[in-house]
């Protein structure tokens, strides 16, 4: 045994949790995608440690999966960026308040 | 295999329909009215060809029009000696009254509109006639109701025929929506809307259900057949062309009550409360008719009233329990009212769309033909002795007085009063038209096609009495035998002849009085009698007041206090409301992304949280 | 051997992305980012994924970090984050919640009798992987490419210059 599963996930709890703070607190755009980033990748975690709990290989194709999904979205995702450094000249979360009711 | 052919009785009107609908644009006016009356002519042939298989009867089912729980409901054609006789009557004098209208609306612009709805018209009063499903019957019932919506208000562009149209419909429609009460209650009680189940099953049914379905059932045919709470519409209904007025308000469709009637005898004639109703409307509705029509100035109008009167006599003749009787009044008075109504619209070309009768005169000197007509519609309206009338008439009320009872002597005793008011009118408006004074003259001589229809129905209204002859004239009544219906009480032949006699005498006494009363150039009358008849008893003013008014005035009550709070207080609150609570809510959506996202976290760890409590417990 | 490696990477990653997310500067924010990533990559190898690991460096660590490298290149750098004006506590509440949803998720981990099953030596070849990807999930790899079609498109629309439209709103 190499490590309990428990102990696999309790970690890639951390590193979510990491993740989600930095989305919370930071106002930074790039910041803010850099902790989706890393929830992302503390999901991809789970499921490589679910695959080998259960010896079975959908886990890791389903992290693979992941990967291209997370690949496709920072590329929007970062094309925002510019666009709104473009057109804002800022890419301070707290200065966006178009969808204010 | 025959069997099937039967529904091109139907059909052949409605073909005709739907070709003038969709492709009759393109056709000439000849043309239009060539199919118009070949489909007709071609349905009467049928009916001729077909004729045999009435003789017992022929039940027919194309298929089922629809069917839900218990309720099936078959198109299904019954052709029994009594629709054969309807639908042979119908399609005759549609056809005659067809190539009437060819002619006489050879110059309006709209005639391809007329042909179509006079065709379905044709279509839909055949469905009435053979259906046995009373549904598929409410189907025509309703058709024809709209036809002749469509046609009175047929120059529409005039307000006061289109607001005479709506009256029409409206009218009706009331006195309908008691009749679908009564096929619902009929519905409930046997379970079945076949006209021959609902006879069979009538005899288990309590007295005084019965009773009130029959009476729903009276009122309903009232509202078609212009009876008198609902009379009102049909002397408006003459703003329509003449043609309308002959074939849909005098011939067919006014009867269709009275059809329905005997359709449904077996299950009436139960109850002897609702057939002494019927025959007090009849009674009174003949008596009002034939006084309102004393007085009129207007010739169609003065028909029409006519026409109200003569079918009394027929609702008359059901209650008395003679279904012949009122089936030979319904077919001889088709004949000479058909024909009246059509001398009337040859009268009113010759003087240039003038209908006041006191305008209008020298008919015997312009169009000596045309006269010759009036006088046998006129004669045998009037009950001149050996015409057509007089037989189904005296029929009627020979029926009457042989129930023995005081209260049918009455109606009868009423009813030969109304005869005597019924020859002086007829005979008032043929000393009318031939009176001798200053006419407009119009556009020229009556068009040929206009007047040869009407010679079979001239000659039928002098000699249709044969068709049902009693035997005390020595004939056969051909048509007791043919239709088998109950034919009421036998009368003697003392009351059979001094009945003779008496309406004889009448009919002298009334044609010695107009005689005398209008051999000079007459004046019109005036004064307010005069006008409290012109107008039909004032009957709708009384609706006016009686229905109207009270209607408005709740109207007016409920737009005050009511309208207002519902409609603008109430939705004005709860509009303030919602805008507020939306204003209010508004402030929860900052715009900032954060925001949003830690919303997403809190409930993430609340669903966490419940989880957890989930699992520990 | 295989264990105490686990809990040294981990520590690693962990170390590597706390100093991550509290940097100032994104480019250093990148930097750690990748060592984060690199030791999950090996945290994959670790649990029998040698051909995830390989696409975690390529993709992740390589591609992807450089196109945030790219994006914080092309924007001003004096935009960078100032201090936070507002709130010297604003870090509490979400220091609550994190708390809270670590404590929540950690007693529902340890509650639960899988985690205890501890993960013995696997590993996946390259060629059972390639295998099993195109043979089970031929389809979702079509989905796949579709979307990162879209997402190609999408950022190029984005990225072209909107001739007079730059100062909309």
């Amino acid at each position: 045994m190499i490590v309990p599963l428990g102990h696999v996930l309790l970690f890639a709890g951390l590193l979510f949790v990491a993740g989600l703070a930095a989305v919370l607190l930071r106002r930074n755009l790039i910041m803010i995608l850099i902790g989706v980033e890393i929830m992302l990748n503390a999901v991809g975690l789970v499921l490589v440690g679910a695959s080998a709990y259960w010896r079975h290989p959908s886990g890791q194709l389903f992290a693979l999966l992941l990967m291209a999904v997370a690949a496709a979205e920072i590329s929007i995702a970062l094309a925002l960026v510019v666009y709104l450094k473009r057109s804002r000249g800022t890419i301070d979360v707290n200065r966006f308040d178009g969808m204010k009711g | 295999m025959m069997g099937e052919l039967l529904f091109l009785i139907p059909m052949l009107p409605l073909c005709g329909a739907l070709i003038i609908m969709f492709a009759g644009g393109r056709m000439s006016r000849k043309l239009l009215a060539a199919v118009a009356s070949f489909s007709v002519i071609a349905s009467a042939l049928t009916i001729l060809w077909l004729w045999p298989l009435a003789a017992p009867q022929t039940r027919v089912s194309l298929f089922d029009w629809f069917e839900a729980g218990a309720l099936r409901v078959p198109v299904e054609i019954l052709f029994s000696p009594l629709s054969a006789a309807m639908a042979l009557m119908v399609t005759g004098v549609s056809a005659l009254i067809h190539l009437y209208a060819a002619s006489y609306l050879h110059n309006d612009p709209d005639v391809r509109r007329f042909f179509a709805l006079f065709n379905l018209f044709v279509f839909a009063m055949l469905i009435i006639v053979l259906a046995d499903n009373l549904l598929l019957l409410f189907l025509g019932w309703e058709g024809v109701g709209f036809c002749s919506y469509a046609l009175i208000g047929y120059w529409y562009r005039n307000p006061g025929f289109a607001a005479a149209g709506r009256k029409a419909f409206l009218v009706t429609r009331a006195a309908d929506v008691l009749f679908v009460i009564a096929l619902l209650w009929l519905f409930r009680l046997t379970g079945s809307l076949s006209i021959a189940t609902i006879n069979q099953q009538a005899t288990s049914l309590p007295a005084g259900t019965l009773t009130i379905v029959a009476l729903l059932l009276l009122a309903g045919a009232c509202g078609k057949s212009a009876q008198l709470p609902f009379s009102s519409w049909l002397p408006d209904a003459m703003a329509g062309p003449t043609p309308v007025s002959a074939l849909i308000h005098a011939a067919t469709m006014v009867t269709a009550g009275v059809y329905l009637l005997c359709r449904l005898f077996p299950l009436i004639s139960l109850s002897p409360t609702a057939l002494a109703v019927i025959g007090l409307v009849g009674t009174a509705t003949a008596f009002y008719g034939a006084s309102c029509a004393l007085v009129q100035r207007d010739i169609k109008r003065l028909l029409a009233y006519s026409t109200i009167s003569q079918v009394g006599y027929m609702f008359l003749a059901v209650g008395a329990g003679t279904v012949t009787g009122a089936m030979f009044h319904l077919i001889t008075h088709a004949f000479f009212k058909a024909l009246l109504f059509m001398v009337a619209g040859a009268v009113i070309h010759l003087a240039a769309g003038e209908q006041d009768l006191f305008r209008l005169g020298q008919l015997q000197k312009r169009a000596p033909l045309l006269f010759w007509l009036l006088l046998a519609g006129a004669l045998a309206l009037a009950g001149m002795p050996l015409t057509a009338g007089v037989f189904s008439k005296d029929a009627i009320l020979v029926a009457c007085f042989a129930l023995n009872s005081p209260w049918w002597t009455g109606l009868g005793v009423v009813g030969l009063i109304t005869a005597f008011l019924t020859a002086l009118y007829a005979l008032r408006l043929v000393y009318l038209l031939a009176a001798d004074r200053d006419v407009t003259i119009g556009h020229g001589p009556v068009p040929r096609g206009m007047i040869w229809p009407l010679l079979p129905l001239g000659l039928l209204a002098l000699v249709g009495g044969q068709l049902n002859l009693p035997e005390v004239w020595g004939g056969g009544t051909a048509l007791q035998r043919w239709l088998q219906t109950p034919s009421g009480g036998v009368g003697t032949h003392a009351v059979e002849w001094g009945l003779a006699i008496v309406t004889l005498l009448l009919f002298v006494a009334a044609w010695l009085g107009v005689r005398y009363r209008f051999r000079a150039v007459p004046m019109p009358p005036g004064g307010g009698v005069a006008a409290f008849f012109t107008d039909g008893w004032k009957i709708d003013a009384l609706v006016r007041n009686a229905v109207s008014k009270p209607y408005e005035a709740t109207g007016r009550l409920l737009d005050g206090f009511p309208e207002r709070w519902y409609t603008a207080v109430l939705p004005d609150w709860l509009g303030r409301l919602c805008q507020s609570a939306g204003r209010y809510f508004r402030t929860f959506t900052s715009g900032y992304v954060t925001h949003y996202l830690s919303g997403m976290a809190w409930g993430t760890f609340l669903l966490l949280a419940i989880l957890l409590i989930g699992l520990l417990r | 051997m295989a264990t105490l490696l686990f809990y040294i990477l981990a520590a690693i990653v962990l170390m590597a992305v706390l100093l991550c997310l509290t940097r100032n500067n994104p480019v250093h924010a990148v930097l750690y980012l990748v060592h984060a990533l690199f030791g999950l990559a090996l945290l994959y190898f670790l649990l029998g994924a040698p051909m995830l690991a390989a696409w975690q460096v390529i993709l992740y660590a390589g591609a992807i970090m450089v196109l945030f490298l790219f994006v914080i290149m092309l924007i001003d750098p004096d935009l960078f984050e100032k201090k936070a004006s507002r709130g010297r506590f604003r870090w509490l509440p979400v220091g609550f919640l994190s708390g809270a949803l670590l404590a929540c998720g950690g007693v529902l981990i340890m509650m639960d009798p899988l985690a205890a099953g501890g993960i013995v030596r696997y590993r996946l070849s390259p060629r059972a992987f390639g295998r099993a990807l195109f043979d089970e999930y031929g389809l979702a790899v079509e989905i796949l490419s579709l979307i990162l079609l879209f997402a190609a498109v999408g950022a190029f629309h984005l990225g072209r210059r909107h001739k007079g439209k730059e100062d909309a709103s």
